[in-house]
């Protein structure tokens, strides 16, 4: 990622990981490749009402409606605890209109603590009719341009899945100035009540993640990363090893482990762990060796081809 | 708190779909504390996906004990782990009871498996002393918690919604019975149930009766379906006085004046 230089390529992902501190007691965080952070919006936010989260086959449903404590105490409270740890923590943004992007990059440069930032243009847009930044090329890159333009940091913007053409969108906002691209945020789902004939989750619909949802991501990373030239994260449904690889293989530079910190709070560990093994094993010196391998040759960037 | 692997040694049956399960583990049994719960995974695959939240039932010197009500996919699972399989167990979490040394005289109510942490709650205030009223509801007297389950100091009254046991009624029903006789009250169950608790309990804002009703401690313990049970997720919050909070870390118990029903903000 575009200066960040990450210790290894497993992260964990936004919403799954809290502000790095509640997993202290259990996991080795220091080892993580980076914690992607909560959610932050400009003021804080209550979220929605429950039931909250619903369980689907290998899945969860979650409506959180991006609960957290605002810009103002993250920086006053989080930045500090961050800055004194080896793993890099990557903020999380969401804005409901450009301009708040920009005040929240904007304030978030150059605060000891943050290593980079993580765009989520996945939220509602009230100031567009209830649409997402993530909907559209021209939306999504001009958030994009907006947080380069008052940031310095390094800037990854996480699509939407939610979208008819994923690598257009990956394109605009390649364009737009993003060093580096998440990919993806959860799916819109609904999950329907039997007993009660309605809608199980209090705001309907909510965000699928977990292992249902990986086929469908590893294609998009798949499609993506053979047009774009920025590196791309895989987030959707990593449990193993197996299922880092896959996404490594399809183009991925990295992986965000997620809902199956959950279930596993030391699932990215073991992954880190099973790579390295599986590297030697393999006799791969550099992981950039097996990024895209699983594309055909024609269309994978020139790596090291002196093997 | 911490990830454990928990041998059962023990799974009995004690009511219909209801288990109780002895796990070996003395690094539960060390930190467990009742109010406190366990996050059980149910199997080694993705589905179902989630842990499952039970409250921890007995502490025993080398382990804890968990009352698992069957009602669905992952409670079934766990219901019928066999002798000497291990369980994948997270835990101790959330907040405990609290016992403040001057409270002597305990009511606790409990609805279905919300007996469960009480057990824990009582055999610990025994331990110190106090005198401990149970209370617990039930919808038909199959369904009532066995009463060779208690230690035998603790009194208990019972109530099943269609009269085969005990009071014909709620639960709720029994509580102004010991309301005048004790110094704090605890209550774990439905939802519905920790409402009406904290509604009886409530002191009333004028009249003599509301002045005799001087204000009693009560906590209550409340459920909600986690993801995490970690804090992290925010899945599993309930409305209190302070904006949402999390079952899974700023509870599950709470005293019941901070907390806001129906979503509305008091
Ligand atoms: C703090 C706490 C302590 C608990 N202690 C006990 C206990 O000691 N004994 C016991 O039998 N049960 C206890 N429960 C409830 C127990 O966790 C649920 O009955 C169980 O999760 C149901 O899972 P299932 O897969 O069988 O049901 P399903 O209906 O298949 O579950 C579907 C989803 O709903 C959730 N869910 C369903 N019912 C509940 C519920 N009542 N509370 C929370 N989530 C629910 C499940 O976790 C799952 O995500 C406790 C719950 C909490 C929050
Ligand atoms: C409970 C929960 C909360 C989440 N909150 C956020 C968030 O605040 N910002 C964000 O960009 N993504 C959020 N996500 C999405 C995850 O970061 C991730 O993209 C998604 O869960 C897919 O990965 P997984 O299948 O490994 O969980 C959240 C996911 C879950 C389950
Ligand atoms: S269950 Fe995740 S915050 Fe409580």
């Amino acid at each position: 990622m575009h200066g960040l230089e990450l210790p290894n390529p497993v992260l964990v992902a936004s919403g799954t990981f809290g502000w790095g501190t509640e997993y202290q007691p259990l996991v080795d965080i220091q080892r993580l490749g980076a914690i992607c952070s909560k959610g932050i919006t400009v003021r804080p936010r209550d979220g929605n009402p429950t039931p909250r989260i619903a369980e689907t086959p290998a899945g969860m449903l979650n409506a959180i409606g991006l609960q957290n404590v605002g810009l103002r105490a993250v920086v006053q409270e989080k930045a500090p605890i961050w800055a004194r740890w080896h793993v890099p923590v990557i903020a999380n943004i969401s804005g409901e209109s450009v301009a708040e992007y920009e005040q929240l990059a904007g304030t978030l440069d150059g605060v000891p603590g943050i290593a980079g930032l993580e765009v989520n243009i996945s939220c509602p847009n009230v100031t567009d009719g209830g649409r997402l930044f993530a909907d559209t090329p021209k939306s999504a890159a001009t958030v994009t341009r907006a947080c380069r333009a008052v940031s310095s940091l390094p800037l990854m913007v996480k699509l939407s899945p939610n979208v008819g053409n994923i690598v257009e969108i990956a394109q605009a906002v390649e364009e737009a100035g993003a060093d580096c691209l998440s990919v993806a945020n959860t799916l819109l789902g609904m999950v329907i009540d039997v007993k009660a004939r309605k809608p199980y989750l209090a705001n309907r619909t909510g965000g699928l993640s977990g292992p249902a949802v990986r086929p469908v991501i590893v294609r998009m990373v798949y499609q993506i990363a053979s047009i774009v030239t920025i590196p791309v994260v895989g987030v959707g449904g990593v449990t193993c090893l197996e299922d880092a690889l896959q996404y490594l293989l399809a183009g991925a530079s990295a992986v965000q482990v997620g809902t199956a910190n959950f279930v596993n709070p030391r699932t990215a560990t073991e992954i880190i762990d099973g790579l390295e093994d599986y590297l030697t094993q393999q006799g791969i010196r550099d992981i950039a060796e097996i990024v895209g391998a699983a594309r055909p040759p024609a269309a994978r960037p020139a790596v090291s081809t002196t093997a | 708190m911490d990830l454990h692997r928990a041998t059962v040694t023990a799974n009995e049956q004690i009511m219909p779909e209801t288990h109780v399960l002895d796990l070996a583990s003395p690094g539960l049994a060390k930190a467990a504390r009742p109010g406190q719960f366990v996050h059980i995974r149910c199997g080694p695959g993705w589905d179902p996906i989630l842990r499952r939240p039970m409250s921890i039932f007995k502490i025993r010197p080398d382990g804890i004990s968990v009352m698992v009500r069957a009602v669905g996919e992952g409670s079934t699972i766990i219901a019928s782990s066999p002798l000497d399989s291990e369980l994948d167990v997270l835990g101790p979490l959330g907040k405990p009871f609290t016992l403040d040394p001057s409270a002597r005289r305990l009511a606790m109510i409990g609805g279905g498996y919300g007996v469960a942490p009480l057990v824990a709650l009582a055999v610990e205030a025994l331990g110190k002393g106090c005198e401990v009223v149970l209370m617990v509801g039930a919808a038909t007297a199959d369904y009532v918690f066995p009463a060779d389950e208690l230690p035998t100091d603790v009194e208990y009254a019972i109530a099943t919604d269609d009269g085969t046991l005990g009071h014909k009624g709620f639960v709720t029903e029994l509580l102004p019975r010991y309301l005048d006789w004790c110094d704090a009250v605890f209550a774990c169950g439905p939802t519905p149930m920790l409402e009406a608790v904290a509604r009886i309990t409530r002191p009333a804002r004028y009249g003599v009766a509301g002045a005799m009703r001087s204000e009693k401690p009560v906590q209550l313990s409340m459920e909600q379906h986690m993801g995490c049970a970690m804090g992290v997720c925010l899945g599993c919050v309930v409305m209190t006085r302070k904006g949402y909070q999390r079952v899974c870390r700023d509870g599950p118990v709470f005293p019941a004046d901070t907390l806001v029903w129906e979503g509305s903000r008091a």
